[in-house]
């Protein structure tokens, strides 16, 4: 899948999932359950603020010095035995590991959930030329089963399927014949899948973060799959974008506490591993052949301008599980793998803004995703500065909003302009206005008037009662 | 005390009784008022949506009106915010960022004022039955004043305060998000004003009437019972 | 056996022109200014991070056992049966003896019929399948993090991956003296083994309780591909 999945415009994405009663009931539950979870993992902390300066301090870091960390990386993978490979673009990164594969005459594939590897369309490569490629994280197994239906959050991918929903499609694919009770559903899924762990002769994975000092790269995962997919196939091929190494075990480890606390609310998940080339002498589990490839595909753009910030992301979702406007339209509104406000701001700069340029607009600058992100990334400020280009910049915007600005800069400004507007404007209403109410606005208030009423111009504005009553000043 | 009063678009036009509430809260605390005539807008929704150089007039001629006042208070969190982003907006303007530094500086949101300036909780309002209360977005997150309001209104005699489920949600509001996004917007003033119905409360007190005229008008259009309030309504309630 | 670097020199000009500089070819970590990991239950008794590894386990979804020197064999006996019994899947481990189970290792089991196996690396493969048709899995901690209820796992040739992971049930035993407040204690560790010149292992692993997925509906399923159950045994050694 690459990074847009949809052909659809936004408005008509935005309007089909909105009827979705299935997904915004699971994603509501999901959000104030998640919510929750984080501020009591952030509150045990005690100095959660600390923490988000810490983090975002140490990211900072990296980004301005990411070269040499890079290299240093690589320098270290390549001494223990893996091979490094630097990709320009989407296409480079996914031909270099088809061609891996062929070398190693692989066949089948098991991947651990990443979405850098969404983002360079590797499935389809591999498919094509003949791989078969298993997902394993759970969420990610469900959607391949179902016919490849997009991820719609980038923690939890099939946050937009009901337990129903599951069980159906497991059962018309997979020949499950019981409840659909998680545990059942996710002892289905475990039985299938172990054989394939054990039979894949190339494992894919992600990585959550790598670390330049030692050449490790690391795992973050509940489910465990992310091990399997690591510790069983002769080899290994781990997918990373570039921005996501840090300089050693003592930054990592903070990191990580930041990562899992804001992404579910545990002090650590389940299983974080962290794999330094390929498996020692004498080691008999663990990749005979390790590849590490780093992914450019756009991201060197955003460095040195004002989006830099972006690239601080840890991808732990919780701006998205705050998001009040993810809450109603889901993860497939977007029509990209990133979704959420990290999607909105992420998705223009990597697809650019003629597939994304709606999405800075899908937000009401709350700010509830830059209150929640554990490294301090102003999301709503790299909104506001989308919004900035593509209108003044890019000349985006319609015509009429434009000039509807314009006379707004004039209007706004001069006292005398604005007070004949405002006194005009109570007599000019008066036709539309019934018990201090207007239900039916012409022109622009239309777009109100069509969902909420709207108060009368008062026959007083403040201003002419405050002097009358207390004499001009 | 000397307080020029910065009275926003909204509550000038549509909401004059809570402006009207604010002066006689604040002359009751012995604040001399004054109303700096050449004050418009403060050009948040042009420059929320995008259309910062478009804002930019707008903002000199707020902060040339209030250039001499010695305390700015305004009965809107996300005005005052507002306000306070003018030293970001003219960064790069050596001439107007120390004038907009000095706006940003002396302005306060209407309950941060009362709580923070003059140190005081208890107004002496009176108003009797149950309230749930709104937390504005800007006001909350980026201005910071999220106890202020609290405080206040658990001192008002009479006044039953009962959460808001989910209050940290937007209401949907958003400026020009709630026309250009309606169908975004509808669903999460839907949720708000059924957030609100679900406490059982007489009324839904908010401190910006950005948010009010959202949930209040979307309330009345839906046939839902909930009397919108803004905060210095209350405050100036003797019932 | 070094492995090869492609592409590199072009994409890492590509950084630093964008960020508006020559290469670097040195950087001095800096003294970060907040350091809020130093100082989580920074002056905790032994006694008191073993009381917060026990709350913790309720988190986690993990039985804790606390036990003596003594009273293990009897102790690891009883959990073992608990699970079901064998076949069983254990590192190579010294350990084990030290902690007296040798006993219980070589003899009591495998006259109960209980198949033990140890990893051995000459036997390759078949380690593997042992540990996948095993029924419980058992590790010793090498470093014990009481904030998150964590084991820390070094790999080696003795100590397959396997032998955590693909067991339906896994035991992690803790020697007391293993605790820790966090994992920032284990950064330290692992500082100090690069400061005498050893090398990180191929595969540390931080493990926190059984497998676990929130995949559907965000409903915590416990169980998903590790072990679907998890005791820890924590020995009083010091």
């Amino acid at each position: 899948m690459a990074m847009k999945f949809s052909k659809k415009n936004f408005t008509d994405r935005t309007k089909e999932n909105i009827s979705d009663d299935f997904m915004r009931q699971a994603v509501a539950s999901a959000q104030e359950r998640l919510h929750g979870r984080r501020l009591d993992a952030a509150e045990e902390l005690g100095s959660w603020e600390e923490w988000r300066s810490h983090g975002e301090e140490i990211r900072q870091h990296v980004l301005e010095n990411l070269d040499f960390y890079l290299h240093q990386l690589s320098e270290n993978v390549a001494e223990r035995g893996g091979h490094v490979f630097f990709a320009k673009t989407a296409e480079e990164a996914s031909d270099y590991v088809r061609d891996v594969i062929k070398k190693k005459d692989g066949k089948k594939v098991v991947k651990s959930k990443s979405m850098v590897t969404e983002e360079i369309n590797l499935n389809a490569v591999l498919e094509e030329a003949g791989c078969e490629v298993i997902e394993t994280d759970l969420g990610e197994y469900i959607l391949q089963v179902d016919d490849h239906d997009p991820p719609s959050h980038i923690v939890a991918p099939a946050l937009h399927k009901n337990r129903e929903q599951i069980r159906e499609v497991f059962e018309k694919k997979l020949d499950y014949h019981k409840t659909s009770k998680p545990e059942e559903l996710a002892l289905h899924a475990r039985e299938k899948l172990r054989q394939e762990f054990l039979d894949a002769d190339i494992g894919i994975t992600g990585c959550n973060f790598a670390i330049a000092e030692t050449g490790s790269i690391s795992l973050v995962t509940n489910e465990g799959n992310a091990r399997l997919v690591s510790a069983l196939p002769k080899t290994q091929i781990t997918v990373m974008g570039m921005e996501r190494v840090v300089p050693s075990f003592e930054e990592f480890e903070v990191l990580v506490s930041l990562l899992t606390r804001s992404a579910v609310g545990q002090k650590l998940t389940s299983y974080v591993t962290a794999l330094t080339g390929t498996r020692d002498e004498g080691d008999v589990d663990g990749p005979e052949e390790f590849h590490l490839v780093i992914v450019d595909n756009g991201r060197s753009e955003i460095l040195g301008t004002e989006f830099q910030s972006v690239l601080q992301c840890i991808r732990c979702a919780a701006c998205v599980n705050v998001c009040p406007v993810y809450r109603h339209i889901g993860g497939h509104s977007y029509g990209s793998i990133y979704s959420g406000p990290i999607g909105a701001v992420l998705s223009p700069l990597l697809g650019g803004y003629d597939d994304f340029k709606e999405l800075p607009f899908a937000s009401t600058l709350c700010g509830a995703c830059t209150d929640a992100c554990p490294v301090k990334i102003p999301l709503h400020e790299l909104l506001h500065t989308h919004r900035r280009i593509i209108v003044e910049e890019e000349g985006r915007s319609p015509i009429s909003e434009r000039l509807a600005m314009k006379a707004f800069g004039i209007g706004a400004a001069s006292n005398p302009l604005y007070s004949m507007g405002s006194k005009v404007a109570s007599t000019a209403m008066k036709p539309l206005t019934k018990n201090d109410r207007i239900s039916k606005g012409p022109g622009p208030l239309k777009d109100w008037t069509d969902l909420r009423e709207f108060p009368a111009v008062g026959n007083t504005r403040f201003r002419d009662w405050f002097y009358d009553q207390k004499g001009g000043k | 005390m000397k307080v020029s009063l910065f009275i926003t678009c909204l509550v000038d036009m549509f909401y004059a009784d809570a402006g009207k509430d604010m002066v006689e809260v604040l002359e009751r605390q012995g604040c001399e008022l004054s109303f700096p005539k050449g004050q418009v807008c403060c050009g948040q929704p042009a420059y929320n949506s995008g259309y910062v150089e478009n804002s930019k007039s707008a903002m000199k001629n707020m902060i040339k009106t209030f250039e001499n006042a010695e305390y700015v208070v305004t009965p809107s969190g996300s005005c005052a915010t507002m306000f306070k982003l003018y030293p970001d907006v003219f960064k790069d303007d050596l001439n107007w960022l120390p004038r907009a530094q000095e706006l940003a500086d002396k302005t306060y949101e209407f309950t941060q004022f009362l709580v923070n300036v003059l140190q005081v909780e208890n107004v002496g309002a009176k108003l009797t039955g149950k309230a749930t209360y709104h937390p504005s977005c800007h006001m909350t997150r980026l201005l910071g004043a999220s106890e202020e309001p609290k405080k206040l209104l658990n001192q008002v005699e009479g006044l039953e305060m009962i959460p808001l489920p989910n209050a940290h949600n937007c209401c949907g509001f958003g400026g020009t998000f709630s026309v250009k996004m309606g169908d975004i917007s509808e669903q999460m003033v839907d949720e708000k004003v059924n957030s609100a119905i679900v406490t059982e409360a007489d009324y839904l007190i908010g401190a910006d009437c950005g948010c009010l005229m959202n949930i209040g008008g979307r309330a009345e259009r839906v046939g839902k019972p909930i009397r919108v309030m803004h905060i210095a309504q209350v405050l100036n309630s003797n019932e | 056996m070094g492995g090869t670097i492609q592409n590199r020199d072009a994409f890492l000009a590509t950084i630093a022109t964008q960020l508006g500089r020559e290469p670097k070819m040195k950087v001095e970590k800096p003294i970060w200014k907040h350091q809020p990991q130093r100082t989580v239950l920074a002056d905790a008794s032994l006694d008191e991070l073993l009381g917060v590894l026990r709350v913790q386990c309720e988190q986690i979804h993990t039985d804790i056992v606390e036990t003596t020197k003594e009273s293990l064999p009897v102790a690891l006996d009883e959990v073992v049966k608990a699970y079901g019994g064998g076949p069983l899947s254990l590192w190579k481990d010294g350990r084990f003896g030290e902690y007296g189970l040798s006993d219980l290792l070589e003899t009591k089991w495998p006259s109960e019929q209980i198949e033990v196996n140890s990893w051995d690396p000459s036997l390759g493969e078949k380690n593997i399948e042992l540990a996948e048709q095993a029924n419980i899995g058992i590790t010793f901690s090498d470093m014990t993090l009481a904030e998150s209820g964590t084991v820390v796992l070094f790999s080696s040739a003795d100590k397959g991956r396997s032998v955590s992971l693909l067991p339906t049930h896994y035991i992690a035993l803790i020697p007391k003296s293993t605790l820790v407040p966090r994992i920032t204690q284990a950064s330290d560790m692992i500082r100090e083994k690069l400061n005498n010149g050893e090398q990180v292992p191929s595969c540390i692993n931080f493990i926190t309780g059984p497998s676990n997925s929130a995949d559907i509906e965000m409903n915590l399923v416990i169980g998903v591909h590790g072990p679907v159950k998890a005791t820890y045994m924590v020995i009083e050694d010091c």
